[in-house]
């Protein structure tokens, strides 16, 4: 547990308005934190501003993409601060280590599933210590005890006489109070905001076409820019014709930027068509040589090397399986905007990591933290990708060299080709069974590449990345023999964080072996896994609940069969079973899904809802189409044309159930991805027993009707 | 010079002749609701009515929009049936492919209030990341729906 101090900050002193009122933030204690820490600037760490017109801000420290933080963070204040609803506003949290989660790895960041799981205690205690610093000012005006106040829907009320007084009132005189250390929290009984589904606060903006993304920021004078990067990783400009980019109408210039050349135009069609006639050509890079198929035979290579283990019983498994890289493909491309001024730089956003946003900032302007400023918009999506600074770099770079803001966007074709991929794996399993059919030795060697090593050098040293080997090296199963090893190969490829990270693969591999191991058994599925779940308890109650709701027991009309899987991810328990029909040889229908979580607590269950929904057609999309390919060094797909997502037709409804078992909050944006790749591909071997061990599907000629 | 019909008001834009509606909306007149997602007419995100037709803009030639009746996001302003059936479902999540599934919604159910299944599988065929079709199959219907009541 980190420890933090609640500290009341000085006003911010506004001259078009008297600014006043409570504001309350709070500090790292500094022998927590990992950097020395210099001085704040004073209007940060500040998570509470209320005014004198009863108008709330509270400030959200996790960025936006789509997962539902901008509502579900500030509902935890709104219920420990007895807000009324409806006078609260939100903010993006500006770039600060003070706002970095406090279970989070590194600087301020959003990711790993971990808003809501990581700020939950921090924003309870800061909502209930304002409240209390609100009683405290109301009892001592009216001069009564503080336990005759109590409060309402932003409100404190003298219980005796039925007195109240706003918050905005009181807001300037409980400014004064001091903050209390250890405030006392509501007790679970006493929710009305937390538990219940109340509606996004970002919903309304984002029908109407108001709400602003990155690529939707417009500044005076702003030029437009697009890159383009070597195709081949890491390689260099060959050649390029700037008179005929010049020559295009509205471009203005043409600047070098990291591993590529932009063009900067008065439209972003117009430095497209610049980029075009520019026709940069490169040489070189890193990967010039790599493909596909010498990527697989590096792995088959590293397992070799690892070599399989021996098993001696009767019955046994020998299996092996693959997963490709995958894109994030965000739908808003990547960008970022910056104005970059001689003493101050202020860049525009949409971004996963406001910290490594500030320090790539940082150095390239020279400026410090005290002259930059990172705003935070909305993110057309996530997914992992977001978490890079790449177009933060490349936005700098050239408002730096231009002296004017620019705006960089990526066409499709760059997002497609410069992504940090879903590293690819394979995974093999000897697994030997008992009389009973059950798991008694289970030995699986993954290799893959490691995203971590790009961050943490050391972890390339050792071999190890718990980021690739998650979801895998334990499993929650009854296996007295139970071996795991990961061989660590460098492929030459960029990878990074996608949406579930290990788990995205290692769910599949894992809950498809088990799966297989019960075949071997002549065993159901899902009593096969009761049995080895005998002693959890917690997987228990959601495997039994998603069966009971799929009725997994019944009898199945002809030509339908059902998948299931459990994965427990993110801190978070879930389990599905899709069922599937098949009228034809490799044509499937995915009729209907059936998930269940266990998140330990909730705080928006519509919100969990969805991110259930999302990531499982997510993951269902990953499963069914998508591969990146390499060819000559270079990935061989560009758009979504040759990248294929899951779109409507085709996408099976899906009913979600929540178990709310009160254990240790856990995450909701990744935990549903990784469960529908095995439960689909288990769907297909109940319906067609044809056992698929790679994806995507397409490429064993499976057809979504 | 091009002259453009835009939400019932007259726009004049100096654009080359094959400059994508796409880009003069977001670029020249900053009508940022539409998005862009693809550029090749892949991702709806773009989606624009042109005379009641769901176009995708990022492949439109503006000089094929002149004379017509263009209407963007904006232009259903902010309480159009079809953004609260949007709202009642909870359909967004990044949101950032939204605005173009209710284009194309618009569209669809402007042309048919009571489309079949398939209807609405083969003509909505907009991209979603965030994987909200699910929502958006149901926030159809009940557009639908809340546009029957409006007539009513
Ligand atoms: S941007 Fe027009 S269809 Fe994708
Ligand atoms: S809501 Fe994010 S792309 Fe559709």
């Amino acid at each position: 547990m980190y420890k933090y101090k609640l500290k009341r900050r000085s006003f911010i002193k506004s001259s078009t308005l008297a600014a006043t009122g409570l504001i309350i933030g709070f500090t790292y204690d500094p022998k927590k934190s990992l950097a020395a820490k210099t001085k704040i600037k004073n209007e940060l760490g500040i998570w509470i501003r209320i005014s004198p017109d009863d108008t709330i801000t509270l400030i959200v420290p996790s960025s936006e993409m789509g997962q539902g933080v901008n509502t579900s963070l500030p509902m935890i204040i709104a219920e420990e601060l007895d807000a009324n609803w409806e006078s609260i506003r939100t903010e993006t949290a500006p770039a600060n280590s003070d706002y970095k989660n406090p279970e989070g790895h590194g600087g301020q960041n959003t990711g790993g599933s971990n808003s809501v799981k990581g700020f939950w205690n921090l924003l309870q205690e800061t909502g209930a210590a304002a409240r209390e610093m609100l009683v405290t000012a109301a009892a001592q005006r009216w001069n009564v005890p503080l336990e005759e106040c109590d409060t309402k829907l932003g409100n404190v009320i003298h219980k005796n006489t039925n007195k109240k007084l706003s918050y905005g009132k009181l807001a300037v005189a409980a400014s004064k109070i001091e903050v209390p250390s250890s405030p006392s929290k509501k007790s679970k009984e006493k929710y009305s905001l937390v538990g219940k589904s109340i509606q996004r606060i970002d919903v309304p903006e984002k029908v109407t076409g108001a709400a602003k993304f990155g690529i939707d920021i417009r500044l005076p004078e702003m030029l437009f820019a697009t890159v383009r990067q070597s195709p081949i990783f890491g390689g260099e400009i060959l050649s390029l014709d700037e008179v005929a980019a010049k020559a295009i109408r509205g471009v203005k210039a043409v600047v070098a930027v990291p591993n590529g050349i932009a063009v900067v135009a008065d439209n972003t069609w117009r430095s497209k068509k610049g980029m075009d006639a520019l026709n940069p050509q490169f040489t070189g890079g890193e990967t010039p040589h790599l493909s596909s198929l010498n990527i697989h035979n590096k792995l088959i290579t590293a397992l070799d090397k690892e070599g399989k283990a021996k098993i001696d019983t009767e019955k046994s498994l020998d299996l092996e399986y693959e997963v490709p890289f995958l894109a994030h493909s965000t739908l808003e491309p990547m960008n970022c905007t910056a104005n970059v001024k001689e003493n101050s730089c202020e860049v525009w956003v949409p971004t996963q990591n406001q910290g490594m946003s500030m320090d790539v900032t940082k150095e390239i302007t020279g400026l410090n933290d005290e002259q930059i400023k990172i705003n935070t918009t909305l993110l057309g999506g996530g997914f992992g990708r977001r978490g890079e600074t790449d177009f933060v770099t490349q936005a700098v770079t050239i408002s730096k060299s231009l002296n004017k803001p620019v705006q960089v966007t990526w066409m499709r074709e760059e997002d497609m080709q410069h992504d940090f991929y879903r590293p690819a794996c394979i995974s093999r399993f000897q697994i030997g069974l008992s009389k009973e059919g059950l798991p008694i030795q289970w030995e699986n060697q993954l290799a893959g590449p490691s995203i971590l090593k790009r961050f943490v050098a050391a972890m390339g040293w050792f071999g190890v990345d718990p980021t690739s080997t998650e979801g895998a090296n334990e499993l929650p199963y009854t296996i007295p023999d139970f071996n795991f090893d990961y061989s660590l190969v460098d492929t030459g490829v960029p990878v990074g964080f996608w949406r579930s990270v290990g788990s995205s693969y290692n769910a599949f591999f894992t809950e498809c072996a088990i799966d297989e191991a019960a075949k071997l058994a002549n065993q159901d599925p899902y009593e096969y896994r009761l049995k080895l779940l005998k002693d959890q308890p917690r997987y228990l109650k959601v495997l039994e609940k998603v069966v009971k709701n799929a009725n997994w027991v019944d009898p199945l009309p002809k030509n339908h069969g059902l998948g299931l899987a459990i994965h427990k991810s993110f801190g978070s328990i879930v389990s599905t079973v899709i069922e599937v029909s098949s009228n034809a040889p490799g044509i499937i229908k995915l009729q209907k899904a059936w998930v269940v979580i266990d998140c330990g607590k909730v705080v928006n269950p519509d919100i969990v809802k969805a991110q259930m929904e999302g990531g499982f057609i997510f993951g269902l999309s990953a499963a069914l189409g998508e591969e990146i390919t390499l060819k000559d060094g270079r990935v061989e797909q560009s758009n979504f044309h040759d990248y294929s997502i899951l779109r409507l037709k085709g996408s099976p409804k899906i009913s979600v159930e929540i178990v709310e078992s009160g254990s240790e909050i856990g995450g909701v944006g990744e935990p549903a991805v990784p469960l529908a790749a095995p439960a689909l591909t288990n769907a297909i071997f109940s319906v067609s027993g044809k056992r698929i061990r790679s994806l995507p599907l397409s490429k064993h000629g499976i057809v979504i009707a | 010079m091009h002259s453009l019909m835009i939400n019932g008001n007259t726009h004049q834009v100096d654009v080359e002749d094959d400059m994508p509606l796409l880009w003069v909306l977001r670029d020249e007149l900053g009508k940022t609701g539409t998005k862009y997602g693809c550029g090749i007419g892949q991702c709806g995100a773009c989606t624009v009515l042109v005379n009641g037709e769901a176009v995708r803009s990022c492949n439109f030639p503006v000089v094929a929009a002149e004379d017509k009746e263009i209407i963007t996001i904006e232009g259903l302003g902010n309480n159009h049936p079809v953004q609260q059936a949007w709202i009642e479902e909870q359909v967004p999540q990044c949101g950032y492919c939204q605005t173009g599934q209710i284009m194309a919604t618009t569209a669809l159910l402007f042309k048919d209030l009571d489309p079949s299944e398939k209807e609405i599988e083969d003509k909505i065929t907009n991209l979603c990341r965030c994987g909200t079709y699910v929502r958006i199959k149901k926030a159809i219907q009940r557009s639908a729906e809340l546009i029957e009541n409006q007539k009513g």
